[in-house]
């Protein structure tokens, strides 16, 4: 089924949902580390975050004003800018990703660019680059491609002050 | 696995005093992932690219042999798609630890020639070679504990699968020949080639 998310539907897809809708949501080790610390959408269901469950296969753009967990197939792009995405282990995300915070435990192939933090947990497969303002990944994680930190031009990096033979 | 006590590398010293001038240097980490590395690095002001060169190698993966005729042959090939999308000429540096100890000798000017082309004028490949006298170890693993300090796991007992590289071996690997090599008092070289 290939449709297009908007966060704000009138009419919701047949397999997205609030989480609050999920008869029965996957086991996640953690969520988002630092969740969205308000309701984004209340009028809706008063949710913080949206849930593309483990049979979805979607392909699309989603362009989101609340947190996001993907359990399915995903292929496009996503856009959360000041929320979080989190890809489970279930999930399989093809897609350009941007948004505040991203936790992947699952797959993910695409460039991913977050304004706060990008963790890749043990069971997270990433083939893609990074851009973030830190990055954590676990031991036992795969990761293929690039990390680069946002610096702030004209700024003093710390590295001046570490390479004068100097340890960190 | 075990960390052994941190070592401080006269070759780390003379690699960050070398780039001290490069304010964002780019470089291409080939070990397991390791976070303390990417911190070190990251807050070195590094762009990182990363691809784990050294676990494959270590467990001999079979994708990466043919085992068709009556001697192996290492898939070079195969074992270099393994390296992420890096431009030309683009990178201050590249750490591949101890890959060097770990491939068959006739995978190695490949190897080598391929770093080197990804090096910037005056980038630096960083290896880690066993002295010849060592022959257990194949498994230790090498990781920043700060820029110029070497975290490593216990030296393990498996052998090593090939002879160990030669100073004048390496020479004549790196394009140019412009090779150094600081000595340690625990059995290991750290060479860098300069490009």
């Amino acid at each position: 089924m290939w449709w297009e998310k908007k966060t704000r539907p009138v009419a919701e897809p047949p397999n997205i949902r609030p989480e609050e809708a999920s008869p029965a949501p996957p086991e996640v080790e953690t969520f988002m580390s630092e969740p969205t610390p308000k309701s984004t959408n209340p009028s809706v269901s008063g949710s913080q975050h949206t849930f593309l469950g483990r049979t979805v296969l979607a392909q699309g753009q989603i362009s989101a004003g609340e947190d996001l967990l993907i359990e399915g197939h995903f292929e496009g792009n996503i856009s959360l800018e000041d929320h979080c995405l989190t890809v489970g282990k279930e999930g399989q995300v093809k897609a350009e990703i941007r948004a505040r915070q991203v936790v992947i435990m699952g797959s993910v192939t695409g460039n991913v660019s977050a304004r706060e933090k990008i963790e890749i947990r043990r069971t997270g497969h990433v083939v893609g680059d990074l851009v973030a303002g830190t990055v954590a990944i676990e031991e036992g994680a795969y990761f293929k491609g690039s990390i680069d930190i946002a610096h702030n031009e004209g700024s003093e990096t710390p590295a001046d002050v570490a390479t004068s033979g100097a340890t960190t | 696995m075990p960390a052994v006590s941190p070592a401080a590398s006269r070759g780390l010293q003379w690699l960050w005093q070398h780039l001290s001038n490069v304010r964002h240097p780019h470089c291409f980490e080939c070990g397991p992932i390791c976070q303390s590395t990417l911190d070190v690095l990251l807050l070195r002001g590094a762009k990182l690219y990363l691809s784990d060169l050294i676990t494959p190698a270590q467990q001999s993966d079979s994708v990466f042999w043919s085992r068709q005729g009556k001697t192996p042959v290492f898939l070079i090939d195969n074992f270099l798609s393994q390296i992420p999308p890096i431009p030309p000429d683009s990178l201050s540096a590249i750490c591949c630890w101890g890959l060097l100890d770990l491939l068959p000798h006739e995978a190695l000017p490949q190897l080598v020639e391929r770093f080197h082309s990804y090096l910037q004028p005056n980038g630096v490949l960083f290896s880690i070679l066993r002295e010849p006298s060592v022959t257990t170890g194949a498994e230790t693993r090498w990781w920043f504990q700060s820029l110029t300090v070497l975290g490593s796991s216990d030296i393990s007992h498996k052998p090593f699968p090939y002879p160990a590289l030669t100073n004048r071996e390496m020479e004549r690997l790196f394009p140019g020949g412009n090779v150094k090599t600081f000595l340690t008092r625990s059995g290991r070289r750290e060479v860098l080639g300069v490009k």
